[in-house]
C-alpha cells in the first residue's frame, strides 16, 4: 500500500491554494491596475526562491462523510525567499479574497510574517493592502469565549521587537488601512506607489461617518499627502519601482543586528578628487548650493540613495557607500529653510540615528546647520522637543561618525550633527558659534548698536569685525577639530577613515540599547 | 499642454522675480528668488514651458506650498 492517494490530494490541495481569489478575482485586481500578492512576492524576490509556508493553510468545508466540498485559502500568503542571493522572510495580504481582511486562516499567518523573521534572523519584507480586521469577523456569540485569554503574548511585542533585530521593510500597493497602516510605519523603510495606494488610518466611510468629511481615499491618504507626512520613506512610480526600491534599501543592510552590513568590492577610485567641490559652497554664505551634488561627488559614484526627501526636507537623509562600505548619509539643505531643523527634520533625524545605530551602520554627516527651526509655527510645532530628540540620539549613538563642517553650524541644534565616536573635519567655508551673525550682532549688541550715531553702520562694523574672527584656522589650531581639509580631499579622507573603523564595525554587533520605534 | 502648479517649498519673501507672465522657460530656468531664513532660494521651472501665470510681486509674503506661479508645458 502506497500514499499515492493521499500525495495526490496534498497536491491538489496546493493547487487550489494557488487559485487565491480565483479568475474573476484576479481579473478584478489587474483591472485596479495591481498586482496579486503572489505577483508581488515573485516580483520583489529573486525568480524562482519562493519557498511558501503554509501552503495548503485554508478554510475547508466538509461534508459528513469528510469529503472536501470547498477550499477557501489563507488570505496571507508568507514564506521564505532571496534578494540578490540574500535571505528574506516575505509576506503580504491577498486582496483577491475578501479585500484582504484577514479570514480565519489568514489572520494566522499573518501574525507568523513577524515570528518568521526574528526566529530566522533574516529580514521581513510585508507587502501590505487591505483594511485589517472587520467587525463581521469578530466573536461574541453566547457561550463561546470572546478576545484573547489575559496571559496570552502581547498581540503587537513582535511587531516593535523584530524592529530591534532584523531590517523590516513595508510595501503600499493598494489601499492600506487600519492594523495594516500600524504594520506600514512599523518599519525601518516604507515605500508606496504613487496612483494605486493610499494609506489611512479609517478609510472615507469611516471619515464621514466620525467627522461629517466627505473625502476620497486619495484625498485622505494618496502619496501626495504622505510624502510629507513622513509616514512613508519614498514614493514608487509603479509596482516594479517599488520592488526596485526594496531591493535597493536592503543592500545597504546586514540580515540582522547580529551580523555586519554588507560591504561590497568598490568600483569607483577611493582616491577621486572633485575639481567642483573647490567651488560648491558660496563665498556669499547667503546664496544657496545643491548639497545633493556636493554628496554625489564624494559617496561611490550612484550609490546614494536618499529616504524621505519630501519629508522635513531641510535635513537630508539618505544610505549610501563609501569604499564599498554602506554608511549612513545625513546632510542640511539649505534650501529649505537654510537647512534649519524643524519639528519633522527633528523626527526624520532621530529615526534615521536609531535605524543607523540599530544596524550598526556609519554615519558621515555634512554640517550647514543654521540652528533650530524658529517662529511662531516652529514653537507651535513643538520643534525644540523633536530637536532635542534629534540631540540626543546622537549623543547616545555607538557608531562611528564622521562629520563635516561645510558651511553653517549654529546653535544647540548643532550638537545633533555629532556623536561620542566622532571624527570631525572641517571646510574653510564653515562657519560656526552661538548665533548666526546677522542675527547674533543685533541681540548681544542691541544697545550699543542704538547708542550709535548710525546704528546701521555700527551693526555692519560690528559684524565684519566678528566676521574676521571667525576664520577656520584657530579651531583646527586648538585642536577643535581633526583635520582643516581641502574640500577636494573630502573622498580621500573619508574612504581612509572607513578602512580604520573596519575593526570597531566587526566588534558593534548585536542589540542596541535605543533600537528605532515605529 | 499640461498645466504646472508651482508651489512654494517654504515660508517667506518674495524677494526678486526674475520672469513676466508670458515668458518661455527652459527647464532649470530661474522664475523667481525667494528669501527665507537669510537664504536666497531659487525657484526654478521644473519642465519647459510658458509661465502662464505668476501669483505673487516682490516683497510678497508666501507659505509653505503656496502656488507661485503657473506653468504651462
Amino acid at each position: 500500500m502506497s500514499w499515492e492517494e493521499e500525495v495526490r490530494e496534498i497536491h491538489r490541495r496546493r493547487r487550489l491554494a494557488k487559485q487565491q481569489g480565483g479568475k474573476e478575482g484576479i481579473a478584478k485586481q489587474h483591472a485596479r491596475g495591481r498586482l496579486t500578492i503572489r505577483e508581488r512576492i515573485d516580483g520583489v524576490l529573486d525568480p524562482g526562491t519562493f519557498q511558501e509556508q503554509g501552503q495548503a493553510t485554508a478554510i475547508p468545508d466538509y461534508d459528513d462523510n469528510d469529503k472536501l466540498l470547498g477550499f477557501v485559502p489563507a488570505n496571507y500568503v508568507v514564506g521564505f525567499g532571496r534578494i540578490e542571493g540574500r535571505r528574506v522572510v516575505v509576506g503580504g495580504e491577498d486582496f483577491t479574497l475578501k479585500g484582504g481582511s484577514p479570514n480565519a486562516a489568514g489572520l494566522r499567518k499573518s501574525v507568523y510574517a513577524e515570528h518568521l523573521a526574528v526566529q530566522y534572523k533574516i529580514p521581513l519584507v510585508r507587502s501590505l493592502e487591505g483594511g485589517g480586521g472587520s467587525v463581521k469577523g469578530g466573536g461574541g456569540r453566547r457561550g463561546g469565549t470572546v478576545g484573547e485569554p489575559v496571559y496570552s503574548a502581547h498581540r503587537f511585542r513582535i511587531i516593535a521587537d523584530a524592529m530591534g533585530e532584523v531590517p523590516v521593510v513595508s510595501m503600499a500597493a493598494g489601499a492600506v488601512a487600519g492594523f495594516p497602516a500600524g504594520r506600514l510605519v512599523a518599519s525601518h523603510f516604507s515605500v508606496m506607489t504613487r496612483h494605486t495606494a493610499q494609506v489611512m488610518i479609517g478609510g472615507p466611510a469611516l471619515v464621514e461617518r466620525a467627522l461629517g468629511v466627505s473625502l476620497t481615499k486619495d484625498e485622505l491618504g494618496g502619496a501626495h499627502i504622505h510624502a510629507k507626512s513622513g509616514i512613508i520613506d519614498n514614493v514608487a512610480e509603479d509596482e516594479h519601482d517599488m520592488f526596485r526600491q526594496v531591493r535597493r534599501f536592503l543592500s545597504y543592510l546586514p540580515g540582522n543586528v547580529h551580523q555586519r552590513a554588507p560591504r561590497i568590492d568598490c568600483h569607483d577610485d577611493p582616491e577621486r578628487m572633485e575639481e567642483e567641490l573647490l567651488t560648491a559652497i558660496p563665498r556669499d554664505s547667503n546664496a544657496p548650493f545643491d548639497m545633493r551634488e556636493i554628496l554625489a561627488m564624494i559617496t561611490d559614484r550612484d550609490s546614494f540613495f536618499e529616504l524621505a526627501p519630501e519629508y522635513g526636507a531641510s535635513q537630508i537623509a539618505g544610505l549610501a557607500r563609501l569604499d564599498g562600505q554602506p554608511v549612513g548619509v545625513l546632510a542640511n539643505d539649505n534650501r529649505v529653510y537654510a537647512g534649519a531643523m524643524t519639528a519633522e527634520a527633528g523626527q526624520k533625524y532621530r529615526r534615521f540615528v536609531e535605524m543607523c545605530d540599530t544596524f550598526h551602520i556609519p554615519i558621515v554627516n555634512f554640517v550647514d546647520q543654521p540652528g533650530f527651526m524658529i517662529g511662531p509655527e516652529a514653537e507651535r510645532n513643538g520643534t525644540i522637543r523633536y530637536g532635542m530628540a534629534a540631540v540626543a540620539a546622537a549623543a547616545q549613538a555607538s557608531i562611528p561618525w564622521a562629520a563635516i563642517q561645510v558651511h553653517k553650524g549654529f546653535g544647540v541644534a548643532t550638537a545633533a550633527h555629532y556623536a561620542p565616536d566622532n571624527y570631525v573635519l572641517a571646510w574653510p567655508s564653515v562657519e560656526s558659534g552661538a548665533l548666526p551673525l546677522e542675527g547674533g550682532v543685533a541681540v548681544a549688541f542691541h544697545r550699543e548698536i542704538a547708542a550709535a550715531a548710525d546704528p546701521d553702520a555700527k551693526r555692519r562694523e560690528l559684524e565684519n569685525r566678528l566676521r574676521s574672527a571667525r576664520s577656520p584656522y584657530p579651531r583646527a589650531e586648538s585642536f577643535a577639530v581633526h583635520e582643516l581639509i581641502d574640500p577636494r580631499e573630502t573622498r580621500p579622507v573619508l574612504c581612509r577613515w572607513i578602512d580604520w573603523i573596519q575593526p570597531r564595525l566587526d566588534e558593534l554587533k548585536g542589540p542596541t540599547r535605543f533600537p528605532m520605534r515605529p | 499642454m499640461a498645466r504646472l502648479e508651482i508651489e512654494s517649498e517654504v515660508t517667506g519673501n518674495v524677494w526678486k522675480v526674475e520672469v513676466g507672465a508670458g515668458a518661455r522657460v527652459d527647464a532649470g530656468d530661474v522664475l523667481m528668488i525667494l528669501e527665507s531664513m537669510k537664504m536666497e532660494i531659487p525657484v526654478q521651472a521644473p519642465e519647459a514651458g510658458t509661465v502662464s501665470e505668476l501669483r505673487v510681486a516682490e516683497e510678497d509674503a508666501v507659505e509653505e506650498d503656496q502656488i507661485i506661479a503657473v506653468l504651462e508645458t
